[in-house]
């Protein structure tokens, strides 16, 4: 059976396995990246270019190194440069004599040269793509019941064991039943993690660029050190709200484009590109919602991310959230890293404290 | 409603022109435009060291180094007391093509920075959807003047543009001009036609005695494959056109952290290498190490000689 390789999206590469498994191909994948992966990107690829370029495309050379014959990376018609990931990897892999062809998905009509080429039967495909979708709403049910519990654990590394179990689980799932099965024991299974009593935790959202917020290796385990820092950490990239932006459904939902447009106006007038006004939406969404701060967290020098970056620091102030700013490239140290984020942890609490004093309501999970 | 009637402004604030960035996009129009409206126009001086100084304390860190430029640029006109700037918000200057995307944020983020000090005026510029003189007509209406008086505004703006254009290309000439073959400048036009950013190389290889010649802006009509940003895709046409007996190297002017460049360099350098003609790509700074910059510019002055 011929194998396609797709870019890893954290425990979402799980539900894009079984769409892959769909077309009839075996997917070749993993949920985060890995320090060989990388430094192979990085050899080939630009030394300008974004980090998840360079993840993507030493992926992509890994992949092709293994004998995987073909590639599928998103195509955007956006002003970002993942406009051209796709032509630039075919043209890196190209001179460096690795076969692997790479589709690029999205945006090309009702069947596009993925699909074309595969040609699955239809309803099996739209089934499978269904059953995907299921899969990714599972995978939000997890991790949101990961991110309550873990900033609560009496025993640390209790939540990431039930996790992975539900993954494990998620992962072997073949039918719509067996999705919904372990979609229905998530609350229970993440019951049996014994938590601290007392006051609530803090909250803090996680804005800026897609596949880095998703990427685990590429951001350097955010959720986990703050979860493990006792913060309730909110990742702001869903992938079933993306699709539903995509296909323009749930206009009115709080995380669809169109509310977050809207919340962005005061702010930001123009679309930008990339994820950037959905990023500045949903600052000033946390910000009414009561967050306790938020990280923006983007690869260095992405393009939509960079520019909005003073507004986003100019909605911290007008609201009184603080925001971390956190960029990631390949010579970030994940030392440097955990110690921003226990400094601002600190700065948090300090926050809180003080509002209580002043008899301000503090923020609630 | 009086037709007829020329607006005068009562008291005329003046208006701040940051004259790097996007003003070597439309050069001369702004003030043109400006003046022929009965505005008073501030322009800020032109980019000096203490510019490039000021850009690295008071700009976002990340940002490429025409962006740092441009924020110092508005630091400069607040300081000098000007109450209200102008920042067009820039999404397309041909048709059917894109924009940087940071430009379209420009100035939404000079209201972030410098919203407290400053007033902003501001005007979509989208010529993949409509043409220059709409938006300015626009632009116009929003300052209150309408009619006969700004359409003669945009059109003293629009010959403004034309005349500095054509200007720009007399200076600087064309390849295939003249005797020899020339080294050819790719670059940004706020890289290659702001003299402090540009004057270094310029001035280097003028000094080696190669002969040059800075990629044309003055075309508007290029396909859009496979860069659709603007910019790019014209300099990437440009090389498509390039023939090897009239073009002896192209150096690629770029500057720290540019997006475009950063992908579009790499479609550069596949049609070069398939025509066999040197290619050399020089990143600017805020930190000025021209030691560098001039060794790697005789040595490729040099290597091409042979």
């Amino acid at each position: 059976m011929a194998r396609l390789a797709f870019e890893p999206w954290g425990n979402y590469s799980l539900a894009l396995a079984a769409s892959v498994e769909c077309l009839g191909v075996e997917p070749w994948t993993s949920s985060s990246t890995t320090p060989e992966v990388l430094r192979l990107g990085v050899e080939a690829t630009p030394d300008s270019a974004c980090l998840s370029f360079k993840a993507c495309t030493g992926h992509f050379v890994k992949a092709a190194q293994e004998g995987v014959e073909y590639g599928a990376m998103v195509n955007s018609t956006g002003t970002c440069r993942l406009r051209y990931y796709h032509l630039l990897q075919r043209q890196i892999l190209r001179e460096r004599g690795l076969r692997l062809f790479v589709f690029n998905v999205g945006y090309d009509g009702l069947k596009p040269p993925i699909v074309r080429h595969f040609d699955p039967d239809l309803p099996h495909f739209l089934q499978c793509c269904l059953r995907a979708r299921l899969k990714v709403l599972t995978v939000d049910a997890i991790e949101g019941a990961a991110w309550r519990t873990r900033a609560r654990e009496l025993e640390p590394g209790a939540t990431t064991r039930v996790m992975k179990q539900c993954l494990q689980e998620l992962g072997q799932a073949r039918t719509t039943r067996q999705i919904r099965a372990v979609r229905r024991r998530v609350g229970e299974r993440f019951g049996t993690v014994s938590l601290a009593a007392g006051r609530s935790p803090l909250r803090v959202g996680l804005l800026g660029e897609a596949a880095v917020l998703r990427n685990r290796f590429l951001n350097h385990n955010l959720e986990e050190i703050l979860g493990s820092l006792g913060v309730v950490p909110r990742n702001f990239f869903l992938l079933g709200e993306e699709i539903k932006n995509i296909f323009g459904v749930g206009l009115w939902s709080r995380h669809s484009r169109f509310t977050l447009k809207r919340l962005a106006r005061p702010y930001l007038r123009s679309p930008v590109g990339g994820h950037a006004v959905e990023s500045v939406g949903n600052a000033v969404a946390c910000a009414r919602e009561g967050y306790d701060g938020l990280i923006h967290v983007c690869p260095t020098g992405c393009m939509p991310e960079i520019s909005v970056r003073p507004i986003i620091r100019k909605i911290g102030r007008d609201l009184d959230i603080p925001v971390l700013e956190c960029s990631f490239d390949e010579h970030t140290s994940h030392v440097g890293v955990i110690t921003r984020v226990e400094a601002f942890v600190d700065v948090m609490e300090q926050r809180r404290l003080r509002s209580g004093h002043h008899g301000k309501n503090g923020s609630s999970a | 409603m009086n037709f007829f009637r020329q607006h005068h402004f009562q008291s005329p604030e003046p208006i701040g022109i940051p004259r790097c960035l996007w003003y070597f996009l439309h050069p001369g129009l702004w003030e043109a435009f400006f003046c022929e409206l009965g505005l008073p126009v501030v322009q800020s001086g032109a980019t000096w060291r203490e510019t490039i100084a000021c850009a690295g304390l008071i700009s976002e860190a990340e940002h490429c180094l025409p962006v740092k430029i441009h924020d110092a640029h508005l630091h400069q006109l607040a300081e000098a007391g000007v109450a209200r700037v102008f920042v067009p918000r820039v999404l397309s200057t041909m048709p059917r093509h894109i924009a940087c995307p940071k430009l379209g944020a420009l100035p939404d983020c000079a209201i972030a920075q410098f919203g407290h000090r400053l007033s902003v005026v501001s005007v979509e510029l989208d010529e993949a959807r409509v043409g220059l003189r709409y938006s300015l007509l626009e632009l116009a209406g929003t300052l209150g003047v309408r009619g006969s008086q700004a359409r003669a505004a945009a059109e003293a703006g629009l010959a403004a543009l034309a005349a500095q254009r054509r200007r720009w290309r007399e200076q600087t000439g064309a390849m295939g001009e003249g005797s020899g073959r020339r080294i050819l400048l790719l670059g940004h036009p706020y890289n290659l036609y702001d003299p402090y950013v540009s004057d270094p190389v310029t001035g280097k290889l003028r000094a080696c005695g190669a002969d040059f010649s800075l990629v044309d802006y003055t075309r508007s009509r290029v396909v859009p494959e496979p860069l659709k940003w603007d910019a790019c895709s014209l300099m990437y046409n440009a090389l498509r056109e390039l023939q090897p007996s009239a073009c002896a190297g192209v150096i690629q002017l770029s500057s720290f952290n540019c997006g475009c460049d950063s992908m579009a360099m790499e479609f550069y350098r596949d049609r070069l290498k398939r025509k066999g003609i040197p290619y050399m790509r020089l990143v600017l700074d805020e930190y000025e190490g021209r030691a560098g910059l001039d060794t790697r510019l005789e040595a490729f002055v040099d290597s091409i000689g042979w």
